[in-house]
């Protein structure tokens, strides 16, 4: 391999690889804003700029190749007048408002101006103030923390394939937008959070839930669909406040779709199912006990001539193989199918749904489920007088029949309502297990918050019913 | 006085073909060029050490010679006629009296690079040029010199003239492919080159307009011809100068390259200084050379003596300032320019060009401080040579140079609060 020479560490690099890349691997940071190796490179922000021996002037290093002898110094005293330059540019306009800035803790600006730059600033003019703009449901803009790096118009039209960010105006009043200030579009708007290195374009989803320091973080992935795109859980006090796209190059590039960077919020909906439940008298669901509950489900259940038992594509593999050993011992006879996305049977109709990311199946491990055997969901076979349906959060229910129905798992108390019983399990979040996406690979799911109320994982539900001495 | 290439034929009797063809052997050398070689071509553009007349100077045979011989993309000329650089008025005059001379001149470079299609890229205001190039460029269509099979060679080349919407920025030559090719008028980074990868992705060469009209006369008279005509080395020609500002005949003129003094050029040709005051400094390429005071003017005017002395010939726009004129005011509208045709993508030039017109404007204004002359000095240091392209240089280059060379003006007008009522 080719070798040049970064602050006297020698790199080795692969042809065609910018400086910026060539000093990470050999641990020195060479500060940037509108670099992103998913964009291309446009060297605007011009704070990665460096001396390069035997080039008269400092050259960005997110636009130069590495070459092979070539001598690259990111901290001499000229570079570093350029980088402390160009953070005093940067901020004789910025509010500086990061006390009630929700990106304070995790903003590049921030974090490069105390690297990089001058703790005081000579700027005594006016400063220039742009009005706020409505992006839509996703994002929040404001212009005056923006530093211009046209980050979030690159990835519009280059990941999103969508023309909606635009630069308006020019020199000093350029401002960045929507095209006639109209809402986003694109079903990946939460990106344009993710990638921007200021407070300048937030969650609304977000704001003002956490600072960022408190937030603890766990790696997992999405349970949206068959990608099964790398993620990070974002939760304080067992609470997930987001998820953020992890980089996976081989899965979802540095990328999370809207769907499911939001999908986390049933965790915490008051309309789950937290509790033990039966039906009641009057038709609706009552809360109960965990014993009265698991009662009534083997009452509903074992004694029934035609049991059909709907496992949802949403599980892990661990959860399917334990119902794999456990149905045929516990309620033999019973047919056991899979079920999650409506029109997705099987592996062979799931499909790319966009041009990005998103797939067919909304559930994210329907490719595993199938490895494990499991037969689709076809419709209830005549004569079925019971159905017992495990999930987590995702599958979609089909319609089902006015036969006794036992659920295990995650439900929304609507979707609940003509159920005999619900035993609550857990979600995506709540739990540790392996799925396997469209590609065959397989992935983690995290445990990154308790169970939500008296909510148990599928495992402990099963032992607790092999262990009841029904009364 | 030696001799002069186009001033003889600046008037409106010279515009038509018929002229072009009767006085100036009009496509003749397009002629001689279709039976050459595209390297005997730029071979002998090399020898007639032409250099760009947009400003930076750069040989243009060698430019030329950048284009690659296989393209898979089609090649492009595009000829630069942007001339937005305050105080430059040549282009303006070559076009509106000479257009033929630009058009052979493109269709050289395109035989020469293996083109067949040719923009010019006009400055939105040139309204009146625009009319008069796309009358001559109907012309030369309707006499054979454009389209298909020029002269029964096999050579096609197209023309088509764009007009800019008045942006300074569009002058720059890849702010200008983008403007050419619909995007927004800013800069790309570079590498790659027009010449790699210019208009439309395409091998592009970007000239000025008094670049290509030399063309024709080198392929008349040989590139040793045209570089003899320069009276220093690695000089060639002659050089159109536009004399602005403070002297009593102001205009166009032409001079061998390197054959005058600034001194000569503002006594001899520009008439001396208007009212016999006395000179308080000259700008000798377009307001973003480096000013020169009244005692740095026995200079040769060419690119080399120029740029020796720390400022530039540019586009050879030469702006005169007589003595009782404030450069306070002078150096905050020059800054104002280029605070208002900064595009705004690269961070030092859209914040540093506003911040170096706020502190000039508030010292004219009368609420300037000691340390501001230091702060403009540093600010100027900090956008110099690392923007992205050119025009924070031009910006940086003119603020430093004014405040050095006439610090003590500044000084006793941030002293005495204000200065000079007359001049605002």
């Amino acid at each position: 391999m080719p070798k040049c020479t970064i602050d006297g560490r020698e790199a080795e690099f692969t042809p065609g690889q910018n400086l910026i890349e060539v000093a990470k691997k050999v641990g020195i940071e060479i500060p940037y804003f509108c670099y992103h190796p998913g964009l291309s490179v446009v060297a605007q922000c011009r704070m990665c700029a460096v001396q390069v021996e035997k080039m008269g002037k400092l050259q960005t290093a997110c636009s130069t190749p590495a070459t092979e002898g070539m001598v690259v110094h990111t901290r001499s005293e000229i570079a570093k007048q350029n980088q402390r330059s160009i953070m005093e540019f940067l901020l004789i306009n910025h509010p500086l408002d990061c006390p009630i800035c929700d990106k304070s803790g995790e903003c590049d600006l921030q974090d490069n101006s105390y690297k990089f730059g001058d703790s005081n600033s000579r700027y005594t003019e006016e400063r220039r103030t742009y009005l706020d703009l409505d992006m839509g449901p996703v994002i929040k803009k404001n212009m005056n923390r923006c530093i211009h790096c046209t980050r979030c118009i690159r990835f519009g039209e280059e990941v999103a394939n969508i023309h909606e960010m635009v630069a308006v105006r020019r020199g000093n009043n350029t401002e960045i937008t929507t095209i006639d200030g109209r809402p986003l579009e694109t079903d990946y708007a939460g990106n344009y959070s993710d990638i921007c290195p200021t407070g300048s374009l937030t969650l609304k989803d977000f704001r003002f839930k956490r600072r960022a320091w408190y937030l603890k973080k766990t790696n997992t992935v999405c349970e949206g669909c068959s990608r099964g795109c790398n993620m990070e859980i974002h939760q304080d006090a067992n609470r997930v406040h987001r998820c953020l796209p992890r980089v996976n190059m081989d899965v979802n590039q540095y990328w999370l779709c809207d769907e499911g960077r939001f999908n986390f919020h049933y965790l915490h909906s008051a309309e789950r199912v937290v509790e033990p439940a039966i039906k009641g008298k009057n038709d609706d669901l009552s809360m109960t006990d965990w014993d009265s509950a698991l009662d009534a489900a083997k009452a509903a259940l074992v004694g029934a001539r035609k049991l059909t038992v709907l496992v949802g594509s949403d599980l892990t593999n661990e959860e399917i193989l334990l119902l794999q050993s456990f149905i045929p011992q516990h309620l033999s006879g019973a047919e056991i199918v899979h079920f999650g996305t409506a029109g997705v049977a099987t592996v062979a109709d799931d499909a790319a749904a966009d041009k990005l990311l998103k797939r067919r199946s909304k559930t994210a491990n329907l490719h595993g489920i199938e490895q494990l055997g499991l037969k689709p969901f076809r419709g209830i076979s005549d004569g079925t007088d019971a159905v017992l349906v495990v999930r987590g959060g995702r599958a979609e229910l089909p319609e089902l029949p006015s036969v006794k129905l036992v659920g295990v798992g995650v439900f929304e108390k609507s979707e609940a309502r003509n159920f005999s019983v619900v035993l609550p399990g857990t979600a995506f979040a709540e739990k540790d297990g392996t799925i396997v996406n469209f590609q065959g690979k397989e992935q983690k799911l995290r445990r990154a918050v308790i169970p939500a109320g008296k909510s148990k994982a599928l495992s402990e539900i099963l032992m607790m019913w092999m262990n009841r001495k029904s009364s | 006085m030696s001799e002069t290439l186009y001033i003889q034929h600046f008037n409106e009797q010279a515009r038509p073909l018929s002229y072009y063809l009767e006085k100036m052997a009009g496509y003749s050398a397009l002629k001689k060029a279709l039976g050459m070689s595209a390297d005997d071509i730029i071979t002998e553009v090399k020898k007639s050490n032409l250099r760009g007349r947009g400003g930076a100077g750069f040989p243009t045979g060698m430019k030329w010679g950048f284009i690659p011989k296989q393209s898979s993309k089609p090649k492009y000329v595009v000829c630069n006629a942007d001339e937005s650089e305050p105080g430059t008025f040549k282009d303006r005059d070559l076009m509106r009296y000479t257009p033929h001379l630009l058009i052979e001149g493109m269709l050289i470079a395109g035989h020469a690079i293996g083109s067949s299609i040719g923009y010019i890229y006009i400055r939105g205001e040139y309204t009146r040029e625009a009319k008069l190039l796309n009358a001559a460029i109907e012309e030369a269509y309707k006499a054979g010199y454009l389209g298909k099979n020029i002269l029964g060679s096999g050579f096609n080349f197209d023309l088509t003239v764009h007009r800019g919407a008045g942006a300074y920025i569009c002058g720059e030559e890849t702010g200008l492919l983008n403007s050419l090719e619909g995007r927004r008028g800013e800069p790309r980074v570079k590498p790659p080159f027009p010449a790699q990868a210019g208009a439309f992705g395409g091998p592009t060469v970007v000239n000025n307009v008094e670049t290509l009209t030399n063309i024709p006369f080198i392929l008349n008279n040989g590139g040793d011809w045209f570089a003899k005509l320069g009276k220093l080395e690695k000089s060639g020609g002659t050089r159109l100068i536009s004399i602005s500002g403070h002297v009593k005949k102001p205009g166009v003129y032409e001079i061998a390259a390197g054959s005058m003094t600034i001194r000569q050029i503002i006594d001899q040709l520009g008439g001396g200084i208007l009212g016999d005051k006395k000179l308080k400094a000259v700008i000798p390429g377009g307001s973003s050379a480096p000013v020169l005071t009244a005692d740095e003017i026995d200079v040769v005017y060419d690119i080399e003596p120029l740029m020796k002395i720390g400022t530039m010939m540019g586009s050879a726009a030469m702006m005169v300032v007589s003595e009782d004129y404030c450069v306070v005011r002078l150096i905050q509208r020059i800054t104002k320019f280029y605070e208002h045709e900064s595009c705004g993508q690269c961070t030092p030039c859209r914040e540093g060009c506003k911040w170096m017109e706020d502190v000039i404007h508030r010292i004219l204004e009368g609420h300037g401080r000691e340390q501001d002359l230091n702060l403009l000095l540093n600010i100027a240091d900090n956008i110099s040579g690392k923007t992205l392209c050119a025009l924070g240089d031009a910006a940086a280059g003119p603020v430093t140079s004014f405040v050095k060379k006439f610090r003590a003006d500044f000084e006793a007008y941030i002293r005495s609060g204000k200065n000079a009522q007359v001049h605002h």
